[in-house]
């Protein structure tokens, strides 16, 4: 059994899809972020990114969490209907920084954690990425 | 009684501007807060605005330093969403720019750290050693600081006599041997000014998800050329320094160590340089909708890139980039706390940090 399907057995996940990149991207389904990150944590997986991206139309957000294991990359994406997911930052301290800079660049809320200003200064308003005058 | 001094944005010990702004107790400090931003450039955002050649040229100016590793990731993206496979001399060519790249900061990062230590004679050493890093640089790509080497499919420039370039290779090991790394691991103002300043336990490393050398200083063995090698980095010998002190002066001991290998990354890649084609040439490129994710292990650790794309489209609809000092920096706080506010201009730069890289 390979470390993949460990993980996935241990999630209880049984489509796991590899990208063109070799990103093994697990079908979350109903699963929470805090839960994927607990189990992430308890395999020792590396956190690496968060990279939040605008949808089409008014579709939403995408958010795609990274996880490395021993040189593998793991990939958990989420759609965002309302700009909100909850934080993961008191699971992984890893995460302060981009969960810091999505909210500000997407305006997105991690709830349950407090923010501090990151790239932005205060006063500044949030959801630099999305503004129509830049696009 | 407790007092904050701020340091930065603007201040002698920044190479850039962020600011530390630090609680002491007397001489010691107690807590830290980071601020960055100063440099913010929204270059993902106008990544989004350029096509897939012009998007190169804008990623190779996130950085000053390491421009070719962003067009390296870039391109290696972009390359997995169009199914192109860059040529075996390709990778190789990647190989020896990386390599002579990490020597460059390397060496760009002793000598800021030498001036930091009051040692500026070391300063000047390590800077003339640069600038001769920078010529073979040269000689390969024809340009010091963007090199535009890195192409979907390939490089622009092929090296056309790597033994050439063996020679000088040869005399910057010889040089960093006789006398930057001696200097730095045996004199003795080196190893009192970094032994046991700015600690990074290896518990804290792990937990803050530190990369490239700072997590390999606090014995996190993690080295992207070795766990998930990209370009021609599966055909070359070399090991990953790892020392456990997590202290500025381990962190000075891995670079160190990490500039021997990778003299040795590049005798081999120039000896062993296959011949044939250095790019698929330019034949139509067409994109797949889809996000593919790169990965390259910079002179400062992983970067990481995320570039989405719709079919069709001649835009990037989407180019995340994470970079190491990214998530590197917040482990200053860890690093100072507990410091001698006279150190804590050593211990931030310990990181090697790029705050240009950090806010994009």
């Amino acid at each position: 059994m390979t470390v993949i399907d460990n993980i996935a057995e241990r999630l209880g996940i049984n489509n796991v899809q590899t990208d063109s990149s070799g990103v093994q991207w697990f079908d979350i389904g109903h699963r929470s972020v805090r839960e994927l990150a607990t189990a992430m944590k308890a395999c020792r997986a590396r956190f690496v990114t968060i990279t939040a991206t605008e949808l089409p139309g008014n579709d939403g957000l995408r958010l795609d969490y990274l996880w490395d294991l021993t040189g593998q990359l793991l990939g958990f994406s989420f759609h965002l209907d309302t700009n909100s997911i909850e934080s993961i930052f008191d699971i992984c301290e890893a995460t302060d920084w981009i969960e810091r800079e999505v909210h500000e660049g997407f305006a997105v809320d991690f709830v349950g954690r407090a923010y501090e200003p990151l790239l932005l200064r205060e006063g500044n308003n949030l959801g630099v990425n999305l503004r129509e005058e830049i696009r | 009684m407790s007092y904050k001094i701020p340091m930065g944005p603007y201040h002698p010990a920044l190479e850039e501007p962020y600011k530390l702004d630090m609680i002491c107790d007397g001489e010691t400090v107690s807590d830290a807060k980071l601020h960055i931003g100063f440099n913010f450039r929204g270059i993902e955002h106008l990544a989004e605005t350029r096509n897939y050649i012009q998007v190169i040229a804008l990623m190779e100016r996130v950085c000053g330093i390491c421009s070719n590793i962003h067009t390296l990731t870039l391109c290696q993206a972009m390359e997995k969403l169009t199914g192109i496979e860059p040529p075996l001399r390709a990778l190789y060519i990647r190989v020896v720019m990386a390599e002579l790249e990490r020597l460059h900061s390397h060496v760009l990062w002793a000598g800021i750290a030498a001036k930091l230590m009051g040692f500026k004679t070391m300063f000047m050493t390590c800077f003339a050693l640069r600038e001769k890093v920078m010529d073979v640089l040269q000689a390969i790509s024809g340009n010091r600081v963007n090199y535009s080497m890195n192409r979907i499919g390939g490089v622009n420039r092929d090296i056309e006599d790597p033994l050439a370039l063996l020679s000088m290779v040869e005399e910057l090991e010889r040089e960093m041997v006789h006398t930057i790394i001696p200097i730095f691991t045996t004199s003795t103002t080196a190893t009192l000014r970094c032994a046991g300043i700015g600690i990074l336990t290896n518990e804290k490393a792990i937990s803050c998800g530190v990369v490239g050398p700072t997590a390999r200083a606090s014995g996190v063995p993690q080295d992207l050329r070795r766990a998930a090698p990209y370009a021609a980095y599966s055909e070359m010998e070399f090991d990953v320094p790892v020392e456990k002190a997590g202290d500025v002066r381990a962190r000075l001991l891995v670079r160190a160590l990490e500039i021997m290998q990778s003299c040795r990354i590049l005798r081999q890649a120039l000896t062993k340089m296959p011949s044939g084609e250095f790019n698929t040439g330019d034949g139509k490129i067409v994109f797949s909708t889809g996000t593919a994710t790169s990965r390259v292990e910079a002179p400062r650790g992983e970067v990481v890139y995320s570039v989405s794309w719709k079919e069709n489209s001649r835009n990037p609809a989407r180019v995340h980039v994470r970079t190491p000092t990214f998530q590197n920096m917040p482990a200053i706080r860890w690093m100072v706390i507990g410091a001698r506010l006279a150190d804590t201009p050593l211990i931030q730069a310990s990181i090697d940090p790029c705050y240009s890289c950090t806010d994009r």
